[in-house]
């Protein structure tokens, strides 16, 4: 048997599984943005006077002159479609049918992607008005899943 | 030097600021699933684990014996020709006595993780594994050890297939 023939009635593989969990914490800025959708059903950004531009989601700094961001503005609860692709496939790699419209929303100048749903393929364009639909609030754990979906402005 | 500070900026957490949901955070769990191509040498080294003996790799160019085996020699970089099976005995060439495991908990009976240079060997050259069956205050170096190995039928093709190495009476 020469050198560089593998043995195959041995092991080809070692198999391990490593545990690795984590928790994220969001920030004072983030920690602050997923109460107010938590408890009050609302959608913060922060605007930076210097700049004049209103950050959504908040962020507790400027990121163009790096200010600290103390005025806090609540953005409503719709923004307009910005871009979006149409997903026929699940997460686990299963075709759908109905494809899952994920969408970028802006809120101010900024704004976060999110579902879009309750809206024929055909009707979803750039620049129309999506509104929030979120979780009764008993429900809500303070995370960006507490928004169900976004609908056409009725 | 972090006994002289008072005061450490941030926001200190506790367990129990997460439990009480003074802080609202994510939970995750990365999917940490692997396979380690075990290669030539290794593969047959955990096969004759499963088979019940230890194998080694000998250089003909330098003529050591080297445990785990490898294909190329780590001192004269040539193939390894050749695997030899090697006895389950040798001596203990450092150890620990460990009371904390892996997962940081206390115990009162030490694990003892010795490396042990393996009879067949060149001097030297051995594997890290445990020992047992021994008074930890009677654990020395050069101790003669002897492998326990698992029962044939429950071998996985794993280092675990030895349990641990215990003392042997020195003939």
């Amino acid at each position: 048997m020469s050198l560089l023939e593998r043995d195959f009635n041995a092991p080809h593989a070692w198999h391990g599984d490593l545990p690795v969990t984590s928790r994220y914490t969001y920030g004072l800025a983030g920690e602050r943005f997923f109460r107010a959708i938590k408890d009050e059903g609302r959608i913060f950004g922060t605007h930076c006077p210097r700049c004049n531009r209103t950050y959504v989601p908040a962020t507790s700094f400027c990121e163009r002159c790096l200010g600290e961001l103390t005025e806090w503005v609540d953005v409503g609860t719709s923004g307009q479609v910005y871009s979006y692709t149409l997903l026929y496939e699940n997460y686990d790699g299963s075709p759908r049918k109905e494809p899952e419209v994920v969408v970028f929303i802006r809120f101010a100048d900024g704004g976060f992607i999110h579902l879009l749903r309750e809206v024929p393929i055909e009707a979803v364009e750039f620049g129309m008005t999506v509104q929030a639909v979120f979780k009764p609030q008993v429900e809500r754990i303070g995370s960006i899943s507490d928004i169900l979906y976004f609908k056409p402005l009725a | 030097m972090t006994s002289k500070i008072k005061d450490f900026p941030g926001t200190p957490l506790s367990e129990e600021d997460f439990a009480t949901g003074k802080v609202l955070f994510h939970h995750d769990q990365l999917r940490g699933e692997f396979a380690w191509d075990s290669g030539i040498a290794i593969g047959r080294y955990l096969a004759a684990l499963k088979e019940g003996y230890l194998l080694g790799a000998r250089c003909a160019s330098c003529r050591k014996i080297v445990v785990p085996p490898r294909i190329v020699c780590e001192w004269c970089f040539r193939p390894m020709e050749e695997f030899v099976p090697l006895q389950d005995t040798g001596k203990v060439n450092t150890f620990s006595l460990c009371y904390v495991t892996w997962d940081m908990q206390r115990i009162k009976e030490p694990e003892i993780p010795a490396v042990i240079e393996i009879d067949g060997a060149s001097p030297l050259h051995g594997i890290l594994h445990k020992l047992g069956e021994v008074d930890p205050q009677k654990v020395h170096i050069g101790m003669r050890v002897k492998a326990v190995w698992c029962p044939p039928q429950e071998r996985s093709g794993a280092i675990t297939d030895i349990l641990y190495f215990k003392p042997v009476e020195e003939a």
